[in-house]
């Protein structure tokens, strides 16, 4: 039940934006006509998936980027918001995902960074202690003013981030993801915390896609899809069910065309691996499971329950803590990318420009990182000139790269561009299992099409494909059979996608349902 | 052997370790800012020798060792903008700063001192070390009381004045570092920029006082060599202290305290190598020594580094 | 931007940084020129200048400049050491190592090769191989120690290269005084070199050209081909460019850093050795020759470019030539020549430098094309119409 529009300025909304647009230099609309509301006092939620426009807009609020289009009223008042220090002097203040700490420095030392009190020359370190002490007193949140951020718990490096923020005089908090990285028991502390604050009459978003943690502690929602939003409701009048419809959905049914599956023998056989990450959150738990030649294997998830670390265990960047990993019944745990390659693992990864290519290498020399030293390229110990021009020309021409030449710099290449070179080098070395991370995050939709069609291809062929999205279209249009992921477990096993519905895969991701072991045990094909 | 130990443990000895500790320690200190404020000065070398240059003529044209001491501390701080104006503004890789200023004071300080010398015989060698008389240099301090006591009075008392400036500048650093919002300041822009710009610190003017006082701790530790240590200007004087320095600074764990340490261990070495010289061992074995242990400084730091990184990650991995 | 237009962009950046440091000399020869009045001073200034910059090729004379073959074939020797350390340099900054080491690794080549020239006696075309090879070796060895420090304990490979400078320039100090000279001369100078182990010259004009010059060249086609034509090579670019790149294509990142210091140090090592035959009859080097920092000017200008190293290593030659003709002849100090590199190398690096002038192409450019599409739009559109 949508909010009533009101047009004229309401006492009761301390923010206001009005049909917010952005439009990214490179194209990307991020947000598309929004109206976003505030009232005084309340715990307001943003929801939404990855990429629905969430951050943006938030950004837009606490200054950090500027609306193409549409107006910002903060108590009333139009403004302006041309960066952070502007909007923190109009008591708007964010709690950034990755936090915005010195860790080396004390928490106080932190708290007054930039207005830090003196007595002479020197810092007050006892006021910057007895700042931060009033400060935690009187709003609830307990931390530790002597003690160095890098020793303190992720909990309350978070609570010196809301302090910091009230402590300039916030009254606004805009709270980014902040239960992601918490463990449940601090999870409960903070809900606490933010009720506290709530009562004193702070206002404050809280961005999540966690359907239980939105019930519990919001007032309202705004949930976005695809840039856009898909209205405001009163937390008490909307279901579980009906925020994860609203929420998680397919913008556009892609039409794949793909004939059944017929997997064969298993190539990769994951069994029981946990790892625990530096900060001893378990971020993969028991997971076990197959990929058979002939089929791709989707593992669907909101983003940061898992997947990552699952691609990164997978080639060889981290050992995980128990399990075992085979490949054709022989281990792949520990060894060298080099290695892996060699037995047929292919990777697209997820940060392309970070680990894809080499960005002012031209288009060719990206094409051969993997096969460089392969005898056909090479006539003793020379490069085979003529077989390397051959290989570049005839993945740019099968790939479809749109370039000038094979000589072209690869970082001067548009994205879509780019991930077709990652995608050619990866699918021409003769794999046997292709990981695709995201593959077509980010990049156009013809490029989209092409890498879909494929991995579609490629596994008809014979080769094992995992395929890991969080673009729910992609993930369901092109798995033959699908695992949810959630909370480093697996929620769901489902053999067949043809039958899934929206509806089922958002209750398995936003961690509403979870399937029995006998039923994930089949994605074991012992 | 015993009478070897015996030479060393004169309070001579000592009082040489602090001496020649001292414009290493300047140096180190230069380092360890810049690296508080997330970057590496790889052109103190020649930051010292410009300044060394500049001391020893300015106080020589000017009569006086005072303002040979100002112009030096000043050229080292103009030289060091400089060198932030074309890594921060210009976007040079400040290595490469780095390595072109050493260039320029090497070879450059020799031109600039054959230009306003007019010393041009003898086209490979020029030194200003024949126009610097006993009253331009600056003068040693002499405390009393402390100088009575016995043993350690000799090796505390009568050092040169700068040597006095090194060891407060040391603690001043560290107050500096530890004391003040500009402190704070350095250490946040180094450690996360985004931490720090995001509560209106400037990153740029922070980089650009650090990197200023690299050029103030060169000037004062150019001004020592050439109007102390070596009594006047001479080609590559500085001899590879600026590189040692960065060591220092390292192996210091980047703190004022150890980078004090680690100075004095370098001191100890060029102290020990004079020393065996002066029992016969040739100076060119003895030189190196300083050096070498440098390299072998680094590795174990390294390897100290290393053993406590496992011991944290598997002590997570326990829990 | 077009590639025409990037290539027009570097050049006119390049000569606008030459420009730059030539005015700073230009300053600095007006301060230090001798003459009471101002128009003295400026005379004597433009008669330097001209020693600068037309002297390394042209003898002045009354009638005018000659060119003057001598001096060409003078330049092109000191081009040898010079091409060896930036070429050298060039491999160990292509994989974003920051080893300067090619000043002790030149001088520690040049000993040892000296060494083998005088005590090893050996047939006369064998001898220089030997010795030459025997000195790149040394210093490819030498150089194992900052490599294997920075993989296996991620030491600094500059404060580590740095160090070893120095230790070298001592223990052969050393070894010099102690062991190895003939102490019937003045100076400390080694046992003349054995005659068959001599380079011989490629002119005989008293120029010192040999045919260290050809092999010069040789190793920079052999670098050349090696860094862009071979595996190897392109595992040393590539890390360079992105070692989690080529971490994550399955090169063998730890293995190839390695190989690319050793490399370098064996270049800087035989580049030492043919110096030292070709030009020297004893070894006499009693410090630093200082050709490792200028291998870095020159593979700086290069842009770590093997084939652009001999026109890097020419112009540098050209320019110290010229400032030690001004030395001579105009009473400039010829350590001009550390200045005048210095600014150049500050501003061919400074990637920011003319980035407005850049930036400016790059709209050019956009704009460029937007309107040709449009045109092309236009035209279909019209024919459409009609």
């Amino acid at each position: 039940m949508p909010d009533e529009k009101t047009g004229r300025l309401d006492e009761e909304y301390v923010v206001q934006m009005k049909g917010i647009t952005k439009v990214y230099p490179n194209g990307v609309a991020a947000n598309q006509g929004v109206d976003f509301n505030l009232r005084r006092g309340e715990i307001h939620a943003l929801m939404g998936e990855n990429g629905a426009g969430k951050s943006t807009l938030m950004k837009m609020l606490f200054g950090l980027e500027q609306p193409t289009s549409g107006e910002i009223w903060v108590n009333g008042e139009k403004l302006t918001l041309s960066s952070p220090t502007v909007a923190i002097s109009h008591g708007i203040g964010m709690v950034h995902q990755h936090f915005m700490l010195v860790p080396s420095l004390t928490v106080a030392e932190n708290m007054v960074l930039g207005m830090a009190p003196r007595r002479g020359l020197f810092i007050d370190h006892a006021k910057a202690v007895a700042i931060t002490k009033e400060y935690a007193e009187k709003y609830n949140l307990h931390v530790e003013p002597e003690a160095k951020v890098m020793d303190i718990p992720v909990g309350m490096k978070q609570k010196v981030e809301i302090l910091k923020a009230l402590v300039r005089g916030a009254k606004i908090l805009i709270l980014d993801e902040p239960t992601a990285v918490l463990t449940t028991q601090e999870t409960v502390e903070l809900f606490k915390e933010l009720r506290h604050l709530k009562e004193q009459g702070y206002t404050i978003v809280f961005i999540s896609h966690k359907l239980n943690e939105i019930m519990e502690i919001t007032d309202r929602l705004t949930i976005m899809r695809g840039g856009r939003s898909m209205g405001v409701y009163n937390t008490c009048d909307v279901t579980k069910e009906e925020i994860s419809r609203l929420m998680v959905g397919r913008d556009v049914i892609l039409n794949v065309q793909k004939d059944k599956a017929q997997p064969t023998d298993v190539v990769l056989r994951v069994r029981d691996v946990e790892y625990v990450n530096e900060w001893h959150k378990k971020m993969l738990d028991k997971i076990s499971f197959d990929v058979r030649r002939g089929e791709i294997l989707g593992i669907a998830g909101v983003e940061g329950n898992g997947q990552k670390e699952l691609v990164d265990m997978l080639f060889g960047f981290l050992t995980p803590n128990a399990g075992t990993v085979t490949m054709q019944s022989e281990n792949i745990l520990g060894l060298s990318q080099q290695k892996l390659r060699d037995k047929g693992v292919a990777l697209i990864p997820e940060d392309r420009m970070l680990y894809g290519i080499a960005g002012s290498a031209s288009i060719e020399e990206n094409l051969i990182s993997d096969r460089s030293a392969e005898k056909r390229l090479n006539r003793g110990p020379l490069f085979n000139m003529k077989a390397i021009h051959d290989e570049a020309d005839k993945l740019i021409e099968d790939y479809a790269v749109l370039c000038k030449s094979r000589k072209q710099q690869v970082g001067m290449l548009s994205g879509g561009n780019i991930q077709k070179v990652v995608v050619a080098r990866e699918f021409s070395g003769n794999p046997l299992l292709i990981l695709a991370d995201q593959p077509t995050r980010g990049i156009d939709v013809g490029a989209t099409e092409f890498i879909r069609k494929k991995l579609v291809e490629l596994s008809r062929s014979g080769i094992a494909v995992l395929l890991i999205s969080a673009d729910l279209a992609e993930v369901m249009e092109l798995s033959d059979s699908l695992i949810v992921m959630h909370g480093g477990k697996i929620a769901a096993y489902f053999e067949d996608t043809s039958t899934l519905t929206d509806d089922v895969m958002g209750e398995y991701m936003l961690g509403l349902k979870a399937q029995s072991e006998e039923e994930i045990r089949r994605v074991c094909h012992d | 052997m015993l009478n070897f130990l015996k030479m060393l443990l004169t309070p001579e000895f000592f009082f040489s370790i602090i001496r020649i500790s001292a414009p290493i320690l300047f140096a180190t200190l230069a380092a360890i800012v810049v690296e508080k404020a997330g970057f590496c000065n790889i052109g103190l070398e020649g930051l010292m020798m410009f300044s060394a240059l500049t001391g020893s003529l300015v106080s020589y044209y000017a009569h006086s060792w005072v303002w040979g001491l100002l112009a030096a501390l000043a050229i080292g701080v103009l030289m060091s903008l400089m060198m932030g104006f074309f890594a921060f503004q210009l976007k040079t890789d400040i290595t490469l700063v780095g390595i072109a200023i050493n260039m320029m004071g090497s070879g450059g300080t020799l031109f600039l001192c054959k230009v306003i010398t007019n010393l041009t015989e003898g086209t490979s060698m020029a030194s200003s070390t024949g126009l610097i008389n006993s009253n331009l240099l600056i003068p040693n301090i002499n405390i009393p009381l402390i100088d009575k006591i016995p043993f350690l009075g000799s090796i505390i008392s009568g050092h040169n004045l700068l040597t006095w400036v090194a060891f407060l500048c040391c603690a001043l650093t560290s107050v500096m570092l530890y004391k003040t919002s500009l402190g704070l300041n350095i250490r946040a822009v180094g450690e996360n920029p985004n931490a720090a710009s995001s509560v209106g610190v400037s990153v740029l003017k922070i980089k650009y006082i650090a990197i200023g006082f690299s050029g103030l701790m060169c000037g004062f530790g150019g001004a020592f060599m050439s109007m102390y240590y070596a009594a006047g200007w001479s080609l590559d004087m500085v001899a590879g202290r600026g590189f040692i320095a960065l060591a220092a600074q390292a192996m210091g764990g980047g703190e004022c305290l150890g980078g004090m340490l680690s100075s004095l261990v370098f001191g100890f070495a060029q102290a020990l190598g004079i020393k065996f010289s002066a029992v016969g061992l040739d100076s060119n074995l003895a030189s190196p020594i300083p050096y070498a242990v440098t390299i072998i400084g680094l590795v174990i730091f390294s390897l100290v580094r290393r053993s406590r990184a496992k011991k944290l990650h598997s002590a997570a991995a326990l829990k | 931007m077009t590639k025409k237009r990037q290539i027009l962009f570097s050049v006119i950046r390049g000569l606008l940084a030459i420009l730059i440091a030539l005015l700073v000399a230009t300053l600095l020869i007006f301060l230090s020129a001798d003459g009471g009045s101002f128009g003295a001073k400026l005379s004597a200034t433009g008669d330097a200048l001209k020693q600068l910059l037309v002297g390394p090729l042209f003898r002045m004379g009354r009638s005018g400049a000659a060119f003057d073959f001598k001096r060409l074939t003078d330049i092109l020797a000191s081009m040898i050491p010079i091409i060896f350390t930036g070429l050298s340099v060039c491999v160990m900054f292509s994989a974003n190592q920051f080893n300067l080491g090619a000043e002790g690794g030149i001088m520690l080549g040049a000993f040892t090769t000296g060494m083998v020239a005088v005590y090893v006696p050996m047939a006369a075309f064998l001898h220089p191989v030997v010795g030459v090879l025997v000195g790149g070796l040394a210093v490819a060895a030498i150089m194992l120690l900052p490599a294997l420090l920075k993989t296996k304990l991620d030491v600094s490979e500059m404060v580590c290269s740095l160090m070893l400078n120095y230790i070298i320039m001592y223990l052969i100090k050393y070894l010099m005084n102690t062991y190895l000279a003939d102490k019937t001369k003045g100076q400390i100078q080694s046992y003349e070199f054995l005659e068959t182990s001599k380079i011989a010259p490629l002119i005989d004009n008293g120029s010192k050209l040999s045919w260290g010059f050809v092999v010069a060249i040789a190793c920079v086609v052999l670098i050349g081909l090696f860094m862009f034509n071979t595996r190897w090579g392109y595992t040393i670019r590539m890390i360079g460019i992105n070692q989690a790149f080529a971490k994550y294509s399955g090169m063998k990142v730890a293995t190839v850093i390695v190989l690319s210091q050793v490399l370098g140090g064996f270049l800087a090592g035989i580049g030492g050795g043919i110096e030292m035959l070709g030009r020297y009859p004893t070894f006499s080097w009693s410090s630093l020759p200082g050709y490792g920092w200028t291998g870095i000017t020159i593979a700086i200008l290069a842009g770590n470019n093997p084939w652009f190293v001999p026109f890097a290593s020419f112009f540098m030659a050209y320019l110290t030539k010229g400032c030690e003709l001004m030395a001579t002849y105009a009473n400039v100090p010829s350590q001009l020549i550390d200045i005048i590199q210095g600014v150049i190398f500050l501003f061919f690096a400074a990637e920011q430098f003319l980035s407005k002038y850049r930036q400016k192409l790059v709209v050019k450019t956009a704009q460029e094309e937007l309107a040709t599409k449009a045109a092309l739009e236009a035209q279909k559109g019209g024919a459409e119409h009609a």
